[in-house]
């Protein structure tokens, strides 16, 4: 390991480590399949990267929406030549099926009312851009030097099964809290977004009613934004 | 130096990490913040696989991806439902007023 | 496989309070659907109690002997069991806030409960996490439930706008908090953290040969950016810098009861979380003392982080006149007392942020009950609200006063005990670092008492404002600010209970 380390820190950044010797003298014998397979993982991954470039730089927040689709779909063949068609089909099923339909819904939505702006702490462009470099400087130095540890042949196991299995049995306790937190969260995400109904809105008016009978003008109970700005609560939610 | 190894998918991970960064730093726009936020957690999501398939083999990276994406969708489902709120206040109240609180 | 079904079945038993509050979580939201008309407040909230009570008597009767369920997953300790006390007290005393609060109303109320179990149910999974998955998923789980009970008002867009810069925010940390797990993946094959904390060590002592032979950079630098990253996610949740700017917009714009909650239970959740992390991953118990393993000079950026979090909240919290925002600084200042202890890395660094976090839940809570108090009776969430308050209610001003001076460390309140042992556990450390943060936090506490007195001489020496008649304060609350002034007199006094209570929770932790 020490020795790995001192190796590692003089490998270039890019360069894989000591362990994948054999591999690469694999993949010479089979010159031409080996080259391809390369070849069509710098497309997809110049896919998810310019896509990800795409989401980031797009003035427009319609082209980002879309561009997410390059990226979720990249990733997700990241994760075939990770030997994880699981994740992979997952990965388009719920982010594009599932996520990406959402953001797109919420882009739409706010587009009619420009920007959903949230104030503090945006940096201009320009130290947005140096401090993405230094980012990506630090992580690629970090990732592509770092002597990591590596099995000397990476293995196919039957995904399906062994993920059911895991999940079943130690991964059980993280897959029922997982399934709390989505209930809980749909449940949350509908309270807040549902309209109320007649009556709760009446329920609503008639404690509105009793605090004002309570000595107080009902205006004033919240000092902030409805009484100086907005409509009483009842008219619009 | 073509193949791809470990360092290439760190790389890619690294790489949508910085993007996502930039993205959640520059942008004012809070689908556009929630959307670097999804490219931050794809970043990570490389990671663990490719860590889980070159490093140390088994199913934990994959079985911790799975759960990431199975989160990330419960978060843009409770983020869409907040926005859908702000709209429902926005479209009466003034639109240029978005700014209540600040500082 | 069998092995480990048979080890998660075997763990059920130890998990009895997590198992009462998520059944309570579906009885609540059930019987929010069969509660109607006028009764409705007091027997939801009665539900409610009665499933605290359920959960605090499964607590009580769960052994607390250190050991790992549900495969590594969470672990049974001394420790998870202070803090899942801390949450339940926590929860209650939010609960006797909402009874009478007119920000839930009527109609949410039921919904509100069962998400704040589930936020307590994810607080706990905080507590007892032995895995960094676990802790992934319970903090998501506190987090994607607090983002809608932040924006509960619907009435009110501040509230809306609240939960929007929360879940910007919390994703943004809880993102970079899982590149960070996952280059601790990389770098060690597991999240378990009792697996951890031998690989560390190791990978930690190859790292520092390799140094001296003069490499390793990478290697160094992956495990920094990794344990900065995972910090993120827990500051986050502590509103520490810079990883606080959710906290005052938040803190304001939620409804008070929830505040109150927010400003309590999830940074304690986030201690717990850092306590385990530091305590199991990166040190190791030696000769009666606590040694960092890692090459990382983790109580140092602690110490830094605490010294920045507590100035940047104090002096910000100098221009506030809303009072909402004005706690939430001192929030922010509070949670950089909190990491000076976590800086500290002893024992009695560990023990005093127990002790500080039990203190703080009571003068804390009871700040923001005042706050809620005042904002239902007079509408003013501003300082100028508060004047002459001693004449119009002489109680809650003297209660409100009496929380404030031990939010200010002031003897002989409790607030005093828990500054005591943070300023103490860095003077045993010793060390120059040790002692020039100490003496931030002194210079701390002396600002944080400018502005928590500007309060109270605006309640005792200014005249009403306005049509300055008599408060009426509700029975409940009344009983909540006297128990609460009580605890703080209890626990400035005699705290050799809570010092002994922790010093258990803390051994815990370096047993097994």
């Amino acid at each position: 390991m020490i020795g790995r380390m001192l190796a590692g820190s003089s490998n270039p950044p890019g360069l894989p480590g000591g362990g994948r010797d054999g591999l690469v003298y694999e993949a010479k014998d089979l010159f031409g399949l080996g080259q391809l397979s390369d070849f069509l993982w710098y497309a997809l991954a110049a896919l998810t990267v310019g896509s990800a470039a795409g989401v980031a730089f797009s003035r427009n927040i319609i082209y980002s929406a879309f561009s997410l689709l390059g990226t979720f779909l990249g990733a997700a063949a990241m994760y075939v030549y990770l030997a994880a068609p699981f994740v992979a089909i997952t990965q388009v099923l719920i982010y594009i099926g599932g996520v990406l339909v959402l953001i797109l819904f919420a882009v739409m939505l706010t587009s009619r009312i420009r920007d959903v702006q949230i104030s503090n702490g945006s940096l201009a462009p320009l130290p947005g851009a140096l401090g993405l470099l230094a980012c990506a400087g630090l992580l690629g130095y970090v990732g592509g030097s770092t002597p990591w540890h590596e099995v000397a042949r990476p293995e196919m196991i039957d995904q399906a099964q062994a993920l059911g299995d895991g999940f079943l049995s130690t991964y059980l306790l993280p897959f029922e809290a997982a399934s709390v937190v989505l209930l809980a969260t749909l449940v949350a995400s509908v309270v807040i977004a549902r309209r109320e109904t007649d009556e709760e809105e009446a329920a609503g008016r008639s404690e509105a009613a009793d605090r004002g009978g309570a000595g107080t003008p009902p205006g004033a109970v919240r000092a902030g934004g409805r009484a100086a700005h907005g409509p009483p609560a009842t008219e619009e939610v | 130096m073509l193949h791809v190894g470990l360092a290439h998918f760190l790389a890619v991970g690294a790489l949508l990490f910085a993007l996502g960064a930039y993205c959640v730093t520059t942008r004012k726009n809070a689908v556009g913040i929630l959307m670097g936020v999804e490219l931050i957690l794809n970043a990570a999501n490389v990671n663990f696989v490719a860590f889980g398939h070159y490093s140390w083999g088994g199913i934990h990276g994959q079985v911790f991806a799975l759960f990431v994406i199975v989160l990330a969708a419960a978060e843009a489902a409770v983020g869409l439902a907040i926005v859908l709120t702000l709209y429902r206040h926005y479209k009466t109240i003034d639109v240029t007023r978005a700014e209540r609180l600040e500082g | 496989m069998e092995a480990a079904i048979a080890r998660n079945l075997g763990s059920l038993g130890a998990f009895l309070p997590e198992i009462v509050l998520s059944a309570g979580v579906l009885a609540l939201f059930l019987l929010d659907l069969v509660f109607r008309g006028e009764g409705r407040r007091g027997r939801l909230t009665w539900a409610f109690g009665i499933v605290l009570a359920l959960a605090a008597a499964a607590l009580a009767v769960t052994p607390s002997s250190p050991r790992g369920l549900f495969n590594g997953m969470v672990v049974q300790d001394g420790l998870g069991t202070f803090f899942k006390w801390l949450f339940l007290a926590t929860a209650a005393y939010t609960a006797g806030i909402v009874v009478h609060s007119k920000e839930i109303s009527r109609a949410r109320l039921g919904e509100f409960y069962a998400l704040l179990l589930a936020v307590l149910l994810g607080m706990d999974l905080m507590a007892v996490s032995g895995d960094l998955l676990m802790v992934y998923l319970s903090l998501e789980l506190v987090s994607l439930v607090s983002y809608a009970l932040a924006g509960f008002r619907k009435d009110d867009v501040r509230s809306a706008e609240a939960s929007l810069k929360y879940v910007i925010y919390g994703g943004v940390a809880s993102g970079i908090m899982l590149f960070g797990i996952s280059y601790m993946y990389g770098l060690f094959g597991t999240t378990d953290l009792a697996l951890l904390g031998p690989k560390i060590k190791a990978f930690s002592g190859e790292v520092f040969v390799a140094q001296t032979l003069g490499g390793a950079t990478a290697a160094q630098l992956a495990l920094v950016v990794a344990v900065m990253f995972v910090l993120a996610g827990v500051g986050y949740k502590m509103a520490s810098v810079p990883w606080h700017m959710w906290c005052p917009d938040v803190y304001e714009g939620a409804p008070t009861p929830f505040t109150a909650f927010l400003s309590v239970g999830p940074k304690a959740a986030g201690f717990a979380v850092a306590l385990r992390f530091f305590g199991v991953g990166f040190t190791e118990a030696a000769g009666g003392g606590l040694v960092n393993t890692a090459t990382v000079p983790w109580p140092a950026i602690v110490g830094i982080l605490a010294a920045i979090t507590m100035t940047l909240g104090n002096i910000t919290a100098l221009g506030q006149t809303n009072l909402k925002r004005l706690l939430a600084y001192s929030s922010i200042a509070h949670a950089g007392y909190l990491l000076m202890g976590l800086a500290a890395a002893s024992i009695l660094g560990f023990q005093s942020v127990l002790v500080y976090l039990a203190v703080y839940l009571f003068m804390n809570l009871g700040a923001f009950l005042v706050v809620a108090i005042m904002a239902a009776r007079t509408g003013g969430e501003d300082i100028s609200a508060y004047r002459g308050l001693v004449r119009r209610a002489p109680f809650t001003a003297i209660a409100f006063t009496v929380f404030l001076f031990s939010l200010t460390g002031l003897p002989p309140l409790a607030g005093f005990t828990g500054k005591y042992l943070l300023f103490a556990a860095l003077l045993q450390q010793g060390g120059s670092w040790y002692v020039a943060l100490a003496i931030v936090g002194a210079i701390n506490s002396a600002i944080s008492l400018y502005y928590y007195l500007r309060i109270v001489k605006a309640m005792v020496l200014e005249p009403p404002a306005g049509a300055g008649g008599p408060i009426e304060v509700p029975r409940t609350y009344g009983a909540l600010l006297a128990g609460s002034m009580a605890a703080l007199l209890f626990f400035g006094l005699f705290w050799s209970p809570l010092y002994g209570a922790s010093l258990r929770a803390t051994q815990a932790l370096f047993r097994g």
